[in-house]
């Protein structure tokens, strides 16, 4: 982690100590603070600002608004379920009543994700909370909110439109510190030696471009470790076991699997077994996300480690919109903070895996 | 003549099978209208009448498609392609924007056809192999996926998704005016005639003398550059040429077109069923999003559970009137 971001992140730290008093997640490993910083965040200093004096929304107390929240796709993944579970959890913890929470799913429907928005600022919307599909095509919803004067924040995934003017803020993970902290944390389970296989997310996903960004440049710098070979497993458990069995019959002699998420290193795991290899042993296994399975997994010693991708974006995002409504400067990315589990920790943290 | 008597049947039982799916879409509106008091809302309506615009449109070219007997997988994927070529040839202005989809897609369109019409290979094979064709196309000329074209700010072209007469987007009236073309089309012109009795008796159509290879050919043109089209109007909606849209809208396609009375089995069908099936579908959607406390997985259920309903509803009708002759 470099400086200035390290800086951040325990400035942030400090301040989501002060505000809020969550303690469901422990603060990342990587700062070394043991008390409850739940979903810290650094904020990127890069830009300027949004306020809402400057672009003349009305002050709507988090507390006494009706919030709309778009889900993306079905919660049929530990990821969105844990998602949409955060949103929800925050406002009953705000004491938001259930009926002033809209929440609406486009089950992976762009058109849908557009009109579930706009019948969410029909029904009375005041704030909105959107994961979006994807990152260009929500413009007309954006438009609408905007006519409206409805700050919407967008949680996970960025939007290519224009932070302050057709959205507020985006809150999301850092995908390519997220890759050089899985490197890290290769390097220290291999010793500093090994031949590495990549399992790549889905190709045109800048998930993926940024995790193999992040974990390249980072492993460069070890020079003991080698990557030997690299395929798409497409983010999938099935694809990423039968990748793995091709990677071993070409490269018998592979040390370590860096998996860009959870479920191909799962799929991987099998296949080393299969393979007749140990995982966790004689072939270590790094991957992201912080599913309970793959935690469980550290924790019986057949996996190495998990970096997380954290998605409980409920505190951020309604902190986020109170401040905004309190006349602070939001910056244009708000990146939340993701935990680590590895064979020293993934025991007593299994309760915070999703 | 028995042929008169079971054509006269059918079609009694056709004329029920679309009045049933009107019933089911009134009922529908009357209850949600009742129940929630935001669905009556201008913007509701508005926005319920654009989302069913981009369908309506692909469905259009699926109504003729299965009239005649066959299927069209594809429309899915050629309509995400149309999206992304008039998004990527709107730097060159409105008349490319538009013209270049409905160019690719009339193409793999009229492959279709003639690929089923000269051929014989059956149309469900020939066009999953053009919605493979459509997606990969689309993946190569946007590095897979990665890079989205962007309709830039100011481009005549976003009017035509944009655009708005008494709050009601263009797309609306397009769609509108495409499906009573369409529908005049079948009814009132020689090639409608071609287009019912290829799908109706088709070796007797070829007695007859009807250009059936023709009709065939036209009507795959026809479902890929409406589907084209439809994708180009997304398009000017969205301001960019997404390319993880369309993904199932083949399915969504033949199912209101099925709702709206047509047969699958070809020879029978219009184009107000469609629209009509369009409605319900739209319609549905709405209400589960009206309830809002669904769970994400069980809204598919729903919606699964209202089309065999009125699927049920529709057949139940049909019989009662066959009983009745």
């Amino acid at each position: 982690m470099s400086l200035p971001a390290r800086v951040g992140v325990a400035v942030l730290a400090t301040t989501a100590l002060l505000t809020s008093c969550t303690s469901r997640e422990a603060a990342p490993s990587a700062q070394g603070t043991g008390g409850p910083a739940a979903s810290a965040a650094a904020s990127q200093a890069s830009g300027p600002g949004c306020a809402r004096d400057r672009i003349g929304y009305p002050a709507v107390d988090v507390k006494n608004a009706v919030i709309g929240f778009s889900q993306s796709e079905k919660e049929a993944n530990p990821f969105r379920i844990a998602e949409t579970q955060s949103i929800k959890d925050e406002a009953a913890k705000l004491g938001i009543p259930s009926d002033k929470l809209l929440v609406t799913n486009a089950q992976s429907d762009l058109n849908k994700q557009i009109s579930d928005i706009k019948s969410l600022l029909d029904r009375g919307a005041q704030l909105l909370i959107v994961a979006p599909l994807n990152s260009d095509g929500l413009q007309p919803a954006l438009d609408a909110a905007k006519a409206k004067q409805v700050p919407v924040v967008t949680i996970d995934r960025k939007v290519t439109s224009d932070p302050c003017d057709d959205y507020l803020t985006f809150i999301g993970s850092d995908f390519v510190e997220q890759g050089k902290r899985a490197a890290q944390a290769m390097v220290a389970a291999t010793g500093g030696n090994g031949k590495v296989a990549i399992l790549l997310g889905s190709s045109g996903n800048n998930v993926t471009t940024d995790r193999t960004k992040g974990f390249k440049d980072e492993i460069a710098k070890t020079p003991g470790i080698s990557v030997v070979a690299e395929q798409t497993g497409e983010f999938d458990r099935s694809k990423g076991q039968s990748v793995m069995e091709q990677l071993i019959l070409g490269n018998p002699d592979i040390t370590a699997v860096y998996a860009e998420n959870d479920e191909m290193g799962i799929g991987a795991v099998t296949a080393l077994k299969a393979a007749g290899k140990t995982p966790g042993q004689d072939v270590k296994v790094v991957s992201i996300d912080g599913t309970r399975n793959a935690v469980q997994l550290v924790a019986d010693g057949g996996y190495d480690a998990v970096i997380e991708s954290n998605p409980r974006f409920g505190p951020l995002a309604f902190r986020t919109l109170q401040d905004f409504a309190d006349g602070k400067e939001v910056p244009p990315t708000v990146i939340i903070s993701d935990d680590e589990y590895d064979r020293s920790n993934a025991a007593q943290k299994l309760a915070n895996a999703y | 003549m028995t042929a008169v008597r079971v054509r006269l049947r059918r079609g009694i039982g056709r004329g029920i099978g679309r009045q049933g799916a009107a019933v089911a879409l009134v009922v529908m509106v009357l209850v949600a209208w009742l129940s929630f008091p935001r669905f009556g809302s201008p913007d509701n309506l508005r926005d319920m009448a654009l989302q069913g615009s981009f369908l309506a449109i692909v469905a259009l070219g699926m109504t003729f498609v299965i009239i005649t007997g066959g299927i069209d997988l594809s429309v899915g994927s050629v309509y995400a392609l149309g999206g992304v070529l008039a998004a990527y040839g709107s730097q060159w202005g409105f008349v490319v924007a538009l013209v270049l989809p409905l160019a690719v897609c009339g193409l793999i369109g009229l492959l279709n056809g003639v690929l089923v019409a000269r051929t014989g290979m059956a149309p469900f094979i020939v066009t999953l192999a053009t919605l493979l064709l459509a997606r990969g196309l689309l993946l190569a000329i946007t590095s897979e996926g990665s890079t989205t074209y962007r309709i830039a700010s100011g481009s005549a072209f976003l009017e035509l998704g944009r655009g708005t007469v008494f709050g009601f987007g263009y797309p609306v009236f397009l769609a509108l005016a495409l499906c009573l073309a369409g529908g005049l089309v079948l009814r009132r012109t020689r090639f409608g005639q071609s287009v019912l009795a290829t799908g109706g008796a088709e070796q007797s159509a070829v007695l007859m003398g009807l250009p059936v290879a023709r009709t065939k050919v036209l009507v795959y043109t026809m479902s890929g550059v409406l589907s084209g089209f439809a994708g180009a109007v997304t398009a000017a909606y969205l301001e960019s040429g997404v390319t993880v849209i369309g993904v199932g809208l083949e399915l969504d396609a033949i199912s209101v077109v099925v709702i709206g009375g047509t047969l699958l089995t070809g020879g029978a069908g219009t184009v107000l069923g469609t629209v009509i099936g369009v409605g319900l579908r739209t319609v549905i959607q709405n209400v589960i999003n009206q309830i809002g406390t669904l769970d994400s997985n069980y809204q598919s259920v729903v919606s699964g559970a209202f089309l065999l309903l009125v699927v049920v509803l529709q057949r139940s009708l049909a019989t009662r009137a066959a009983r009745g002759t």
